[in-house]
């Protein structure tokens, strides 16, 4: 039995939903002392416990505004959940969505360095394997250019080969293979399906059944915070559906 | 029974590792600091400017012409600890004197003469004074009895001139003779010396109690490693050291994006100060030129102290908001963006020194080893930056309204410290707010290293570092207690 990577147990999320968010002094005074600082609470992940072997790729489904992407922020630490507790061994990827971590003013090459520092690369690993991403990237000259001059699909293609050079003990893909061109698209494919044979564990976020059902190995439902159903994917699919 | 298993066990080697090199490195650091700083202190370790000093009362009329036979005697006591001139001003009845006159300084207990000058009086002009120096500082005569004696051996009547005297002030436990009878009043004299410091003098057994205390609190993280349990100071290490590549990746687009397309580039950090000084300097120089020596690089220690701490904070403030694209998205200490950004402005303060330092020579301001010691109080301004900024970003998180006060606020800022101004000009109701505002005491005590060329009292080292240790607790504290509820607001 191969042993367990990311554990949660009763994770609870409740966010304070103010009722029209407040962002200043002088409001959140005014409102306070008309005691109406009333808050909404909202629940966006109740009571999920959920646990992930080591090179399992778990597929998250749901609407919008079931707790897929809380799932995942909690998941990755970027989100202290209200009560229960989550455990994560190994380095987390979190596959950054389009430009955030790329700095617009600064070159791709330049933009590869502080990614890979924002993922939590060393500066040796970057040194040796910088070639291989400006390769991976396909963007050719377009590398020592600002990425502010890049297209959306050649952002996609600099966040993806600067994240899944390495090997990580979990990846993060949040709706992300849908962007650059078919040919890009089927390599990077390629390249999640290389990841999960040599034993990432991918925890994949999609709203494309197909990918679903043909990437993942187990999937869970999620409706309104709460596992609705978790399994082999054939059967999550067609009950969500 | 716990069992430990092989990688808590290696973990735990680990730690004794990191262990071992901060122990090491803080210990040799300390030894470091603490020889370096004695010598570069010097004299101001040990000795300060008297408390007791008397100073020379404003004159408003003469005692006697000190003709032959004639004698001034002034009884006193001092609180000097070491004494080493004594001042007397004259009046010169505005005609040339011929003759000499004799100064005396008595320890009135067993009557020996201390201190004997003789004065040509021909040199001696209106209001002008003649000083008794010792060739070293006399010591042993706190608070006892002192005569000081005037006397000319051969000067003749209507050519010598007189000692001045004040009628209108009186100094405790004094009094005044002429010609031995006792007159109301007091001699215009003054006597200058230096005191001993206590804390210097116990300096080296003040750096004991600090290696006894660096000890302790290494024994302290040495024993929690022992029981397993985790300690704050090593994952402080730790982590700086995993998240250094990162801090330097950003501190570098920090500079990339800041001087991205301007034609000067990194220039404008030298020029920037430079400007400001000239500015100020045409506008400001007329009024208080005067009152200061060296107003060009008083100036320019103020602007460069300032800016840094101005852009510092500033740049902070937006530290957390403006990487909220970041923050949501990736973990990251969230500490590291405040940092970042200090850093990056410690580097435009390192590149703003040198034209700090140049015109400083060009001045005529001597670089000494005391110059060495401004850089003690520039940490303290960082350190204290730091600590605000990372109050600054959190609290900008919350409300929007941070940056608009701060922008006040830092105005404000500006005018209550002493940047351009001498703090002389403070009506003495005022001197609570420098005394109260931290910047003031590092950009005084920077001059003082600077300009001066004198170190500061031992004790105000530890005021400052007081300070800005205060500080960054207090920030830091803050920013740990609400930093999970950053991404709420984000």
């Amino acid at each position: 039995m191969s042993r367990t990577v990311i554990e949660l147990t009763d994770v609870t999320m409740r966010f304070r939903m103010n009722s029209d968010k407040i962002l200043s002094l002088k409001e959140f005074v005014t409102t306070a002392l008309r005691g109406k600082l009333d808050y909404q609470e909202f629940t966006a992940l109740d009571h999920v416990s959920l646990q992930v072997k080591k090179g399992e790729t778990l597929g998250l489904i749901g609407r919008n505004g079931a707790g897929k992407s809380t799932l995942l922020k909690v998941i990755s630490g970027i989100l202290k959940p209200t009560a229960g507790s989550v455990q994560c061994q190994g380095t987390i990827a979190p596959m950054l969505e389009l430009g955030s971590g790329f700095d617009m003013d600064l070159t791709g090459r330049e933009n590869i360095f502080l990614n890979g520092a924002i993922l939590g690369y060393s500066e040796a690993f970057l040194n040796a394997k910088y070639d291989e991403i400006a390769a991976f990237s396909e963007l050719g000259n377009f590398i020592e250019t600002p990425i502010r001059n890049y297209s959306s699909g050649m952002l996609a293609r600099l966040a993806f080969s600067v994240t899944t050079v390495v090997q990580p003990e979990v990846l993060i893909v949040d709706e992300i293979l849908s962007v650059g061109d078919a040919a890009f698209q089927e390599k990077s494919r390629r390249r999640m399906m290389e990841l999960m044979g040599g034993g990432t564990t991918v925890l994949f976020v999609s709203h494309s059944l197909e990918q679903i059902r043909e990437m993942c190995s187990r999937v869970a439902w999620l409706e309104q915070g709460r596992v609705k159903m978790i399994g082999a994917p054939a059967a999550v699919c067609s009950a969500y559906v | 029974m716990r069992k430990i298993t092989r990688a808590a066990l290696s973990e735990r080697m680990e730690q004794y590792h990191i262990f071992n090199r901060v122990a090491v490195r803080a210990l040799l650091g300390y030894l470091a600091l603490v020889v370096l700083f004695f010598f570069l202190a010097g004299e101001q370790l040990h000795f300060r400017r008297s408390r007791g000093e008397i100073a020379m009362p404003a004159a408003d009329s003469g005692t006697v012409e000190m003709a032959a036979g004639n004698v001034v005697e002034q009884r006193f006591t001092t609180a000097v600890q070491r004494i080493e001139q004594v001042d007397v001003q004259w009046g010169t009845y505005y005609r040339p004197n011929a003759g000499a006159i004799l100064m005396e300084l008595w320890d009135t207990r067993d009557n020996t003469l201390l201190l004997l000058g003789r004065f040509d009086a021909a040199a001696i002009t209106e209001g002008g004074v003649t000083s008794l120096t010792a060739s070293q500082p006399l010591e042993g005569l706190y608070r006892i009895p002192l005569l000081l004696r005037v006397s000319s051996p051969d000067c003749q009547p209507g050519s010598s001139p007189s000692p001045l005297m004040s009628v209108q002030e009186a100094l405790p436990d004094s009094s005044l003779y002429l010609n031995g009878a006792a007159a109301d009043g007091v001699l215009c004299f003054a006597v200058h010396g230096t005191d001993y410091i206590w804390t210097g003098l116990h300096y080296w057994e003040f750096a004991a109690v600090g290696l006894l205390l660096l000890l302790a609190a290494l024994a302290v993280i040495w024993y929690r490693v022992r029981l397993g349990k985790r300690s704050y100071v090593l994952n402080a290490v730790v982590a700086t050291e995993k998240y250094s590549f990162l801090i330097r990746q950003l501190v570098a687009r920090d500079f990339k994006t800041k001087y991205k397309r301007s034609v000067l580039g990194i220039f404008w950090s030298f020029l920037n100060p430079l400007l400001t000084m000239c500015v100020q300097y045409f506008v400001f120089s007329t009024i208080f030129k005067s009152d200061i020596p060296h107003y060009v690089a008083y100036l320019l220690v103020g602007i460069v102290v300032f800016n840094f701490f101005s852009e510092a904070c500033g740049m902070s403030l937006t530290a957390i908001a403006g990487n909220a694209s970041l923050i949501t998205k990736v973990y990251v200490p969230k500490y590291i963006y405040p940092l970042t950004r200090v850093i990056s402005s410690v580097i435009n303060l390192g590149i703003s020194l040198i034209p700090l330092v140049l015109v400083s020579l060009g001045t005529g301001v001597a670089l000494r080893k005391s110059t060495v010691l401004a850089v003690y109080f520039l940490s303290c301004t960082i350190i204290f930056s730091l600590g605000l900024g990372l109050l600054l970003s959190a609290a900008m998180v919350f409300f929007r309204d941070t940056q608009f006060l701060w922008g006040v606020l830092s105005m404000i800022w500006m005018y209550v410290t002493p940047i351009f101004y001498p703090e002389s000009i403070l009506p003495d109701n005022f001197k609570i707010i420098l005394w109260i505002n931290p910047l003031y005491h590092f950009l005084k005590n920077t001059r003082i290293c600077i300009l001066d060329g004198i170190s500061p009292e031992p004790t105000v080292y530890l005021h400052c570092m007081l300070l800005a240790l205060g500080a960054l607790g207090i920030g830091s504290w803050i920013f740990r207690k609400v930093q999970d509820r950053f991404i709420l607001y984000l």
